[in-house]
C-alpha cells in the first residue's frame, strides 16, 4: 500500500487566525492565552473518584435488582456474604437464577410438610456439594477455621459465616408469610441451616 | 501547572507537569466506579429455621423458651416454663412503628426479667388467605428481637412454637 503524504492539518495548512496570533504572540495585536484550564476539571474528578471510593461495596454484587422485588427495610448492618442465593419476587422462586416454582402454586399447595419439592432438590444438591468442599478441605484455612469454631459454638463475626450450610434469602416485603415458612423449613430439610434474610438499610 | 525555570541569563527550562495521563486514570477510574457502585446499602439478617416440625419431634428443652407470634392484627410474646406470664398480647394499629416500638420495649422486659442470660428467641408468622401476614412484618419482628440482644433468632412455623397464646 502506497504511502501518501500527510494531508492538510489544522494550524499548519489550515491557518487559525486566532490561533497563529495566539501562538506567536506577534502580529501586532497581544498575545492570548489559548490552553484549556484542566484544574477545575481534575479537582472534580477527585472528588467523584474519592466519593466513590468510600461508597464502594461488594455486597451488591452478590445479590441482583429484580422486577418485583423491593427488599424488606431494617435497621441491622451486618454485611452480607457470598451463598446460594434463593430469590422470592411478588409472583415466582427463583434459586440461583433458574425459575423453581410461582409464588401462587405455593400458596395453593396444602401439603402439612410445608415442602416445596422442585426447590429441596436444588437445594439439597447445592447443600451435599458445600458440605463436600467443606469437609474435603477446599475452602481456605480460615474458613475451615471458622467452621471448626462454630461447630464448637463459637460465634463467627457477621459476615464471616461458615458457607457449610449458608443460604441467603431474598424476597419482596409483600410476600406472604406462608411462602416463607415453607422455603425456610425446605432450606432446613435440605440442609441450609442457616439462612441470611437480605433486606435494605433503613 | 507549568513554569519557567532559570530566567535571566541562561535558556529558560519548561518544567510543565504532564497531567493528561493522571486525567486519563482519573476518567477510567470514574468511569468504572460509578458502573460498580452500589446506591442501595444490602444487610443481612442471620436465622436458623427452628422449631417443632409438623413432620418430626425435637426434643423437651427443660428451660424456657421465648417466644413470638406475628399476626395480622396481634403480635404476641410468652414462654414455656414461665408460669406467672401469660402471652402479652400488643395490638397492631394504623402506626407500624409505634407497634415495633412497643414489641421491643416489652421484648426489652422480657429479657430484663427472664433471659437475661439467653440470646436465643423463636419466632413464626401465622398467615392465613383472611388475614395475611407480610415478610416485611416478620423482619421487623427479627430486626427488634437482634436490636434488643436475641442474637440466635430461630424461625419456624406457627405449629412449631414452642409456646402458643390460647386464643
Amino acid at each position: 500500500m502506497p504511502v501518501h503524504s500527510a494531508g492538510p492539518r489544522l494550524y499548519k495548512s489550515i491557518k487559525f487566525e486566532h490561533l497563529v496570533k495566539g501562538a506567536h504572540g506577534g502580529g501586532g495585536h497581544r498575545a492570548s492565552n489559548v490552553a484549556l484550564n484542566l484544574t477545575p476539571f481534575v479537582d472534580m474528578m477527585t472528588i467523584l473518584v474519592s466519593f466513590l471510593l468510600m461508597v464502594f461495596s461488594a455486597s451488591g454484587q452478590l445479590l441482583q435488582a429484580q422486577k418485583g422485588l423491593e427488599l424488606p427495610k431494617a435497621e441491622s448492618k451486618d454485611v452480607l456474604q457470598q451463598a446460594p442465593v434463593i430469590v422470592l419476587t411478588r409472583n415466582e422462586i427463583t434459586y440461583q437464577g433458574n425459575l423453581v416454582a410461582t409464588v401462587q402454586s405455593v400458596l395453593d399447595d396444602d401439603s402439612p410438610t410445608l415442602k416445596i419439592d422442585a426447590l429441596y432438590e436444588r437445594l439439597k444438591e447445592a447443600a451435599e456439594k458445600i458440605h463436600a468442599d467443606v469437609v474435603v478441605g477446599k475452602v481456605s484455612p480460615a474458613v475451615k477455621k471458622i467452621c471448626d469454631g462454630m461447630k464448637n459454638g463459637v460465634r463467627p463475626p457477621p459476615g464471616q459465616l461458615c458457607p457449610d450450610g449458608l443460604a441467603i434469602v431474598q424476597a419482596d416485603e409483600t410476600t406472604d408469610a406462608r411462602v416463607i415458612n415453607k422455603v425456610v423449613k425446605t432450606a432446613k430439610d435440605a440442609g441450609f441451616e442457616n439462612l441470611l434474610f437480605a433486606v435494605k438499610n433503613r | 501547572m507549568g513554569a519557567a525555570l532559570g530566567t535571566g541569563d541562561k535558556k529558560s527550562v519548561n518544567v510543565d507537569l504532564n497531567i493528561v495521563p493522571f486525567i486519563d486514570l482519573m476518567s477510567c477510574l470514574t468511569a468504572f466506579l460509578l458502573v460498580t457502585a452500589v446506591w442501595v446499602n444490602i444487610a443481612q439478617i442471620n436465622i436458623a429455621p427452628k422449631g417443632k416440625n409438623r413432620d418430626q419431634t425435637v426434643k423437651e428443652d427443660d428451660r424456657p423458651i421465648l417466644s413470638v407470634l406475628v399476626q395480622e392484627d396481634k403480635i404476641w410474646i410468652g414462654a414455656t416454663r414461665i408460669a406467672e406470664t401469660g402471652f402479652d398480647p400488643i395490638p397492631r394499629t394504623n402506626d407500624p412503628d409505634a407497634d415495633w416500638r412497643l414489641f421491643e420495649e416489652k421484648l426489652k422486659g422480657w429479657k430484663t426479667n427472664y433471659f437475661n442470660d439467653r440470646t436465643d428467641i423463636e419466632i413464626a408468622a401465622e398467615s392465613n388467605v383472611q388475614h395475611p401476614v407480610k415478610y416485611q412484618d416478620l423482619v421487623s419482628a427479627m430486626d427488634h428481637a437482634i436490636k434488643v440482644g436475641f442474637l440466635d433468632v430461630g424461625l419456624t412455623d406457627p405449629a412449631g412454637l414452642s409456646a402458643r397464646p390460647q386464643q
